[in-house]
C-alpha cells in the first residue's frame, strides 16, 4: 500500500539545512492500521505530510499503491490525495462558514461526483458517524467530538483505501478520544489502511504496528500482540525498519 | 475539466450569506459604481454626439471678424461693400459676406414662423441670419431645393427697421416642423409668416445650419434672410482654401484696419475656436465624469483587491486543508474567482436597478434622455471584467498555499 525507501527531507534556509527526514524506509500492508509515535520534532508530521502527498521529498522512492509519486505534477498529486488518501487532522479543519453537509461534500466536489451520487455518500458517512440528524448544523454547533466524527465522514466520503491521521484525539477528552479511536478501529476492520500520527502511548498500543521515529529515521518497529500499557511500555528497541 | 455540477457554486453561497458583511459591501460598492459608471458613459455619448454634430458649414476653413466704425464721416454702406471686394480678392479666400450671427457661437437673432397668419397661431422658432448672395459659397451650404439668393435680392436693413424681404431660405428641418405632412421639396414657394401676419416666401431650402445657441433643441432650425445690415458693428464671414487660414486670419485683419482708420477691427477667430469655446463645458464635464470612473473603477477594484487579500490570509488554513482534501490550483483559483463572481453578480444586478433608477431621476429633473439599454448589458460585464481581473492577484497567491499548512496547529 505505502512504501518508503530511503526517503530523505531537507529543509533549507538561507543559513541553516535541517535533514527532517533522513533514509526513512517504511512499508505498510494494505488494511494494516499502524501508529507513528516518536518525540516532538523527530520527523512525524513531516513523515506524515510526504505520506500525504502534502509535501515533496529530496530523495528516495515512495511508492503509493503501486505508483510512484516522486515526479508526479501538482494537478496528479492532488487527484491521488483526493482519490486514494483520506485526512484526519489534529484540529479537525472543519470549515466553519459550511454546514456539515457541505463540509463532508468538500473532497467529492473535487471528485468530480454528480449531486445524487454526493448526496448519497455524505448522507451515508454522516450516518455512519452518528450525526446523520445534524446535517444542517454548523461545526461551531458541535462538541470537539463530533467535530472529528464530521471529519472522519469526510475522510471517508471518497473511499480511500489509505487513511492518515494527524493526531486525531489530541484535542479531545478521554472519553471522545477513546469514541473516535474506536471509530476508526471499525474503519480498519472494514479494511481501509490507516496510518495515525499519535502522542500517546496507550492509543498506540491499539494499532496493530507501532513506528517509533526518531530524528528523522525509524528507529523502532513494534508488532502489538500485548493488551496492556505495561506490555506496550515494555517493548524494546531494536533499530529495524523493515517489516 | 469539473463537471459544472462539482462547481462550488452551491456551498461558496451558503458560506457568504453566514459571513456577509464584507461580501455586501463589496456588491453595494460594486452597484453604485455601476450605477454612476453607466450614468456617466450615458452623459458622456449624449454630449459627445451633440459635440459631433455638424453645423452644416466649412468649420475648418471659416473665421469671422467684426468692424466698428466711430469716425464722423464713417459711412457703413460704403465700407461694408469696399471690405468685402477687397477680402473676396485676397488670394486664397473662397468667399465672404456680412452676417449678423455666427452659428454655434451662442449669440443670435430668432424668430417665429407660422404657416398661417394670426397672433392665436404658435409659431416655430427659428434662427434668423442676415445674409448676402454669397451666403452658399461662404457657408459651404448645399442647396438641395429651390433657388439661391441673387444679388438683386439683397436690401440693406435699418437697425429700428421691422419689416421682413419677401423671400427667405430655410433648413431642411425647419420645413419638416412646419410642414410635417410634405415633402421638402413641396414646400419651396409656400407662404410662411413672420411677426404673426407678415407673409414671406420660400425661396430654396437648405440641407442643413445650425443655430446659434447649440443647447437649443431645435438647432437646426434656421432662416437665410437676403439683407445686410446698418448697425453700429459689422460682422464679416471669410471662408478661405484649406491651409490658408492661419494666413489670412492676421492678414484680412491688418488689411482692414489699414484700409480705413476711422474704425476698430475686433473679435477675430476661428470657427474652431468657436466650436472649442462654445463646448468648453462639455469637454470639462467628460474629463470630470471620466476621472471620476476611473478613480471609481479603481476604488471598486482596490476593495474587491483589499477583500480577497484578507480572505486569502483569513483562509489560509482553509485553503491548505482543501487542496489536502484534493483541491489542485486550478480549483483554488476557480473558488476565489467565482465567490468574486457570486459578489459582483449581485452587485451588477443590484446596480442595474439603480441605474434605471437614477436615470429616470435624470431624466425627470434635469432632462436627460433615456439610457440606452445595451449600457446596462454593457456595465454588467464591465464590472465583471473588473472584479475577475482585480480577483486574480489574491486568488493565484491563494493557489501557492502550500497543503502542508493543513497540517500545522498554529
Amino acid at each position: 500500500m505505502l512504501n518508503m525507501q530511503n526517503v530523505t527531507k531537507i529543509f533549507r534556509t538561507d543559513l541553516v539545512e535541517t535533514r527532517a527526514l533522513s533514509d526513512f524506509n517504511l512499508h505498510v500492508k494494505e488494511g494494516e492500521f499502524v501508529t507513528v509515535t516518536g518525540p516532538s520534532g523527530s520527523g512525524k508530521t513531516t513523515f506524515l505530510n510526504i505520506a500525504g502527498l502534502l509535501e515533496s521529498f529530496d530523495d528516495g522512492v515512495y511508492d503509493l499503491d503501486g505508483q510512484n509519486v516522486r515526479h508526479l505534477n501538482d494537478t496528479q498529486r492532488s487527484r491521488l490525495r483526493n482519490e486514494k488518501i483520506g485526512f484526519i487532522f489534529q484540529s479537525f479543519n472543519l470549515i466553519p462558514d459550511l454546514d456539515l453537509f457541505d463540509n463532508v461534500d468538500v473532497p467529492l466536489r473535487y471528485r468530480g461526483f454528480n449531486s445524487s451520487e454526493r448526496k448519497r455518500r455524505i448522507e451515508r458517512c454522516l450516518e455512519l458517524v452518528g450525526l446523520a440528524n445534524r446535517m444542517k448544523h454548523l461545526p461551531a454547533q458541535l462538541s470537539g467530538g463530533q467535530q472529528q466524527r464530521v471529519a472522519i465522514a469526510r475522510a471517508l466520503a471518497g473511499e480511500p483505501r489509505f487513511l492518515l491521521a494527524d493526531e486525531p484525539t489530541g484535542n479531545l477528552d478521554s472519553k471522545m478520544a477513546h469514541s473516535v479511536m474506536q471509530l476508526l478501529k471499525d474503519i480498519n476492520d472494514e479494511g481501509t489502511t490507516i496510518v495515525m500520527v499519535t502522542h500517546d502511548p496507550s492509543l498506540a498500543r491499539e494499532a496493530k504496528r507501532n513506528i517509533f521515529v526518531k530524528d528523522g529515521k525509524v528507529s523502532d518497529v513494534t508488532h502489538i500482540t500485548a493488551s496492556t500499557p505495561e506490555q506496550v511500555a515494555s517493548i524494546s528497541a531494536s533499530g529495524a525498519c523493515h517489516v | 475539466m469539473l463537471p459544472f455540477s462539482s462547481w462550488e457554486i452551491g456551498p461558496i453561497f451558503r458560506a457568504m450569506t453566514r459571513n456577509k458583511v464584507g461580501a455586501v459591501l463589496i456588491a453595494l460598492q460594486v452597484a453604485v459604481t455601476m450605477c454612476i459608471i453607466v450614468n456617466s458613459v450615458h452623459i458622456l455619448m449624449e454630449r459627445t454626439e451633440q459635440m459631433a454634430r455638424d453645423s452644416g458649414i466649412d468649420e475648418a476653413n471659416s473665421f469671422y471678424l467684426s468692424s466698428t466704425g466711430f469716425a464722423d464721416d464713417f459711412n457703413d454702406q460704403v465700407v461694408i461693400q469696399t471690405d468685402l471686394d477687397a477680402i473676396r480678392a485676397l488670394p486664397g479666400v473662397i468667399d465672404a459676406m456680412q452676417i449678423n450671427a455666427i452659428p454655434i457661437s451662442g449669440g443670435g437673432w430668432s424668430m417665429g414662423l407660422q404657416t398661417q397668419p394670426g397672433a392665436e397661431f404658435e409659431g416655430v422658432g427659428t434662427a434668423v441670419y442676415m445674409v448676402d448672395d454669397h451666403v452658399l459659397n461662404t457657408l459651404d451650404l448645399e442647396l438641395i431645393a429651390g433657388e439661391a439668393f441673387q444679388p438683386s435680392d439683397i436690401r440693406w436693413r435699418e437697425r429700428s427697421q421691422r419689416d421682413w424681404p419677401a423671400e427667405i431660405i430655410i433648413t431642411r428641418a425647419l420645413t419638416e416642423n412646419l410642414f410635417p405632412e410634405q415633402s421638402y421639396q413641396d414646400t419651396v414657394g409656400k407662404t410662411l409668416y413672420i411677426n404673426d401676419d407678415e407673409p414671406v416666401i420660400i425661396k430654396g431650402i437648405i440641407d442643413k445650419l445650425q443655430a446659434p445657441w447649440v443647447g437649443w433643441e431645435r438647432l437646426e432650425n434656421a432662416m437665410l434672410s437676403p439683407e445686410q445690415t446698418l448697425f453700429s458693428s459689422s460682422m464679416y464671414f471669410v471662408r478661405t482654401e484649406p491651409g490658408r487660414l492661419d494666413e489670412l486670419m492676421p492678414a484680412v485683419e491688418q488689411m482692414l484696419a489699414d484700409s480705413n482708420k476711422g474704425r476698430v477691427v475686433r473679435g477675430l477667430r476661428s470657427m474652431q475656436e468657436t466650436r472649442e469655446r462654445t463646448y468648453r463645458r462639455d469637454q470639462a464635464m467628460i474629463k470630470i465624469l471620466t476621472t471620476v470612473m476611473i478613480t471609481l473603477t479603481l476604488v471598486t477594484a482596490l476593495g474587491i483587491v483589499g477583500l480577497a487579500s484578507f480572505n486569502v490570509n483569513r483562509r489560509r488554513k482553509q485553503i491548505g486543508t482543501r487542496r489536502a482534501l484534493g483541491a489542485s490550483q486550478a480549483s483554488v483559483l476557480r473558488y476565489f474567482m467565482l465567490e468574486n463572481f457570486l459578489i459582483s453578480s449581485i452587485g451588477v444586478i443590484l446596480g442595474a436597478v439603480l441605474t434605471v433608477g437614477l436615470n429616470i431621476y435624470l431624466v425627470q429633473s434635469l432632462g436627460l434622455t433615456k439610457l440606452h439599454w445595451w449600457l446596462i448589458p454593457v456595465g454588467m460585464l464591465t464590472l465583471w471584467l473588473v472584479g475577475q481581473l482585480a480577483v486574480l492577484g489574491p486568488a493565484r497567491r491563494a493557489t501557492a498555499t502550500s497543503p502542508a499548512i493543513a497540517t500545522r496547529t498554529v
